[in-house]
């Protein structure tokens, strides 16, 4: 982990983990961000009334797909007066910059901020990542070799969720699947019992 | 369900307006416990939060013992929170619990909403009626246990002794009312009515002087008077206009109108319907129209004894009634006898139609007795069941309990000196006895139940028959559910109603109602005067409730019951049954111990 900022893996709860989920209109490179919802944990607690949510206004309207729009909760018109990307992607740099990304499969978030980054000409800020599918995966392996037969577990937002008996949620909101992310971190942090930062990358 | 839609929908905050709402929002913090942690420690570190339950379930123990169970939705932390105290109790997760909570100082920025202040700062017992009172929500009316001072609009209107008639309708006409107070000592009053009766009708004019006419002195009442009580008052007086007192001087008026929109369902037009029955076929409906009564009266905000006392006084009515036409058709008894009531009716907590719980007692033994008599419970019964009461599925009816006094006191004597379990389970509703109708006193039985105190046997054996149903709670002072629903009659009231019979028989008191005997227990240091009102306070949310949820039964055509589910209670109730319901048993272990019914054989 070349990337590693900290000479020594700090506790976990001493670092800032932002969890973000973005809202696009597709999963191509050509796809647009409709909105972002970012929602920090500070010394292990999440801090919900510091959260940022922001709906992004389209480079180009025209691209949206009418059933896009409305799996993600917004309507066309709320994002015609909302700020441009460059203003929101500033949001997300000043708040991550120094803290952990907590993403929930981070390769299609990532992959999008960095282009999108690199697209209005910013540096990406190259945060650790902190992925809640990774740490499944990792939960379910661990289990596995104590339970021979036991079925990996799921890994969509969702039906994580309520595996580990957490409560439903609306999906498919940035806001809502950023919280969303951070409350399913906490549990598997607990079930693995991940002491450092270290133990949860 | 996202955070801010779950804490809108959860008690306190759901009376908490928009604005407040979205402060808690910018101030949510969301964590975390694993099953088994301690999220507070007893005279531990001072509590910085207030705790709400997402997801999971807690419990309250004290030095180790549990006290409580919380469940998804409760809030818990805020007295050591407000207090700035250490913790009275542990907190412990009892499972994973994800839990929202806020820090102090946006808890206290809010308490400027006097939703929040009360639900944080009142006590039990007020947490219950502030629960009771939003229950029907969007119902305009009035609320009979107001002060009748809320019901006065303008100050009252004067005129000079001196006055004419004339003179006094002028200014009543003037001020568009219907009646005028007359200055002087006493206070005298002149109404429209009067005008009619006593000045038109009376071939009287204009110029007859207001000292000829007027109704002096004025009946008057304090202004701090309940309004049903002040309704009985005008109503038992006559009156229609009642000016009301403060201070030594009348500082406005209330008349009969504003009761008016209630008057079909008002006990008073219940009871001018039974003045006027003649015939048994005339009774049917009578149920209906009681249930309408208490259903009125709860929505007047009246308290579950005072609608008990009035629904029971009623009955009491129907039944003087049923015995005046019985009398009529059998002539006057051949030896003087009494009527008694006992069970709920004898305590006069019925609320709705309960099963018959009468008998009768006559002086002095003959053939004539016993075929009259035979007659006249024949003929009540039938009327009673007419009127929609059901026969009691235990026999216990004039039907078949009638017996002469002498035989009364046999039987008392022998409850007393030689007590059976299983005899004093069913007896003990008979110590609940009161006379109805008839000549007869039974102050025989009075005096005897009032030496039970020194027959500490009896006393056990009662104590012991009382502790046979408590309350459902389970493992972790969870609230049991049994065949979909928690049985509120013997899971608490029925357990209230025995530790109440049993410390007033020991205090010799001749009180018949719960409540009365608990106070009265108290009064002879038979029970904690704290004690006794945290018993009272239970059994008032209990009866409510079940009342509550018989009148809605009724409303969807079901018949009522004793039980209800659980999911139907808001989490506010649901925690206050669960409080009631741990000082039930609390108090049921503490008779327990005072009585040793554990060395009873």
């Amino acid at each position: 982990m070349n990337l590693w900022p900290f000479s020594k893996s700090p506790a976990w709860n001493e670092v800032t983990y932002w969890a973000l989920d973005l809202e696009t209109s597709g999963l191509n490179n050509d796809d647009q961000i409709l909105s972002v919802g970012m929602v920090p944990i500070r010394h292990g607690i999440i801090e919900f009334g510091a959260h940022f949510y922001s709906l992004v206004r389209p480079v180009r309207p025209d691209a949206l797909s009418a059933e896009g729009v409305k799996a993600h909760h917004i309507l066309p018109r709320e994002l015609d007066s909302a700020p441009g990307l460059e203003e929101v992607l500033e949001e997300i740099k000043t708040r991550i910059g120094h803290d952990a990304l907590l993403l929930h499969y981070s390769s299609v978030d990532l992959s999008f901020l960095q282009r999108y980054f690199r697209a209005t000409g910013k540096p990406w800020v190259k945060p650790v990542v902190v992925d809640t599918v990774v740490l499944l995966a990792r939960l379910g392996e661990r289990r596995l070799r104590l339970e021979p037969h036991a079925k990996p577990f799921p890994t969509g937002l969702a039906a994580a969720r309520a595996a580990f008996g957490l409560p439903g949620h609306l999906e498919h909101h940035a806001l809502w699947d950023a919280l969303a992310t951070a409350e399913l971190f906490l549990v598997l942090r607990q079930q693995l019992q991940a002491q450092t930062l270290r133990q949860l990358v | 369900m996202n955070p801010i839609e779950f804490v809108r929908a959860h008690a306190p905050f759901d009376r908490l307006p928009e604005e407040a709402i979205q402060q808690l929002a910018r101030a949510l913090e969301i964590t975390f416990y694993p099953k088994d942690t301690k999220v507070l420690e007893q005279s531990g570190a001072k509590n910085q939060h207030l705790y709400l339950i997402r997801k999971g379930g807690v419990r309250l123990e004290r030095t180790g013992l549990p006290v409580l169970h919380l469940e998804e939705g409760d809030v818990f932390g805020y007295p050591s929170m407000l207090s700035q105290d250490a913790p009275a109790f542990d907190v412990l997760t009892e499972e994973d619990t994800l839990v929202y909570r806020w820090p102090q100082t946006a808890v206290t920025r809010l308490l400027g909403y006097p939703e929040l202040a009360e639900f944080f700062t009142k006590g039990l017992a007020d947490r219950l009626r502030l629960n009771i009172r939003s229950e029907l929500p969007g119902l305009v009316n009035l609320d009979l246990t107001l002060p009748i001072r809320t019901l006065i609009s303008r100050p009252p209107v004067f005129v000079p002794a001196t006055y004419t008639v004339g003179q006094a309708a002028q200014v009543m006409r003037e001020h568009k009312i219907s009646s005028v107070l007359v200055e002087g000592e006493p206070t005298g009053i002149l109404t429209d009515r009067d005008l009619r009766n006593r000045v038109l009708a009376a071939g009287k004019g204009p110029e007859t002087l207001l000292q000829e006419v007027m109704s002096s002195p004025v009946k008057t009442m304090p202004a701090s008077t309940p309004l049903f009580e002040a309704l009985n008052f005008m109503v038992h007086q006559s009156i229609h206009h009642l000016p009301v007192e403060e201070d030594g001087r009348i500082v406005g008026l209330i008349t009969d109108t504003v009761f008016m929109r209630q008057q079909t369902q008002s006990p008073l037009y219940l009871l001018r319907r039974l003045e006027r029955t003649r015939d048994l076929a005339d009774l049917a409906g009578y149920g209906k129209e009681l249930t309408g009564v208490a259903e009125s009266l709860m929505q007047g905000g009246l308290g579950a004894s005072e609608i008990g006392r009035s629904v029971s006084s009623l009955n009491d009515q129907l039944i003087r009634m049923l015995i005046g036409l019985a009398e009529e058709r059998l002539g006057p008894p051949p030896t003087p006898y009494a009527w008694m009531v006992f069970g709920s009716e004898g305590r006069m907590e019925q609320a709705l139609l309960t099963d018959q719980d009468n008998a009768l007692v006559y002086e002095s033994e003959s053939p004539e007795a016993v075929d009259y008599f035979e007659k006249l419970a024949g003929f009540v019964v039938e009327g009673l069941i007419q009127a929609g009461f059901p026969p009691c599925p235990g026999g216990y009816m004039a039907t078949h309990w009638r017996k002469p006094l002498s035989e009364w006191e046999k039987l008392f004597r022998h409850w007393l000196h030689s007590p059976m379990p299983q005899e004093l389970l069913e007896a003990q509703i008979f110590f609940d006895f009161r006379s109805v109708h008839g000549e007869l006193s039974l102050e025989p039985l009075e005096r005897l139940l009032a030496q039970s105190a020194d027959h500490s046997i009896f006393l056990a054996q009662l104590a012991r028959a009382s502790l046979k149903f408590h309350p459902p709670m389970g493992l972790f002072r969870r609230i049991r559910e049994e065949d979909g629903g928690v049985d509120l009659k013997k899971g608490g009231i029925a357990p209230i109603v025995s530790l109440a019979r049993v410390y007033a028989l020991e205090a010799r008191s001749q009180a018949k109602g719960t409540v009365e005997r608990l106070q009265a227990a108290a009064r002879e240091n038979k029970l904690s005067q704290d004690g006794a009102e945290t018993l009272i306070e239970a059994f008032g949310f209990l009866m409510r409730l079940r009342l509550r949820e018989q009148l809605s039964a009724l409303r969807r055509g079901e018949p009522p019951s004793n039980k209800v589910p659980l999911e139907s209670l808001s989490p506010l109730e649901r925690r206050h049954l669960k409080e009631a319901f741990l000082q039930v048993r609390e108090m049921q272990e503490a008779l327990s111990q005072r009585f040793h019914t554990d060395r009873l054989g």
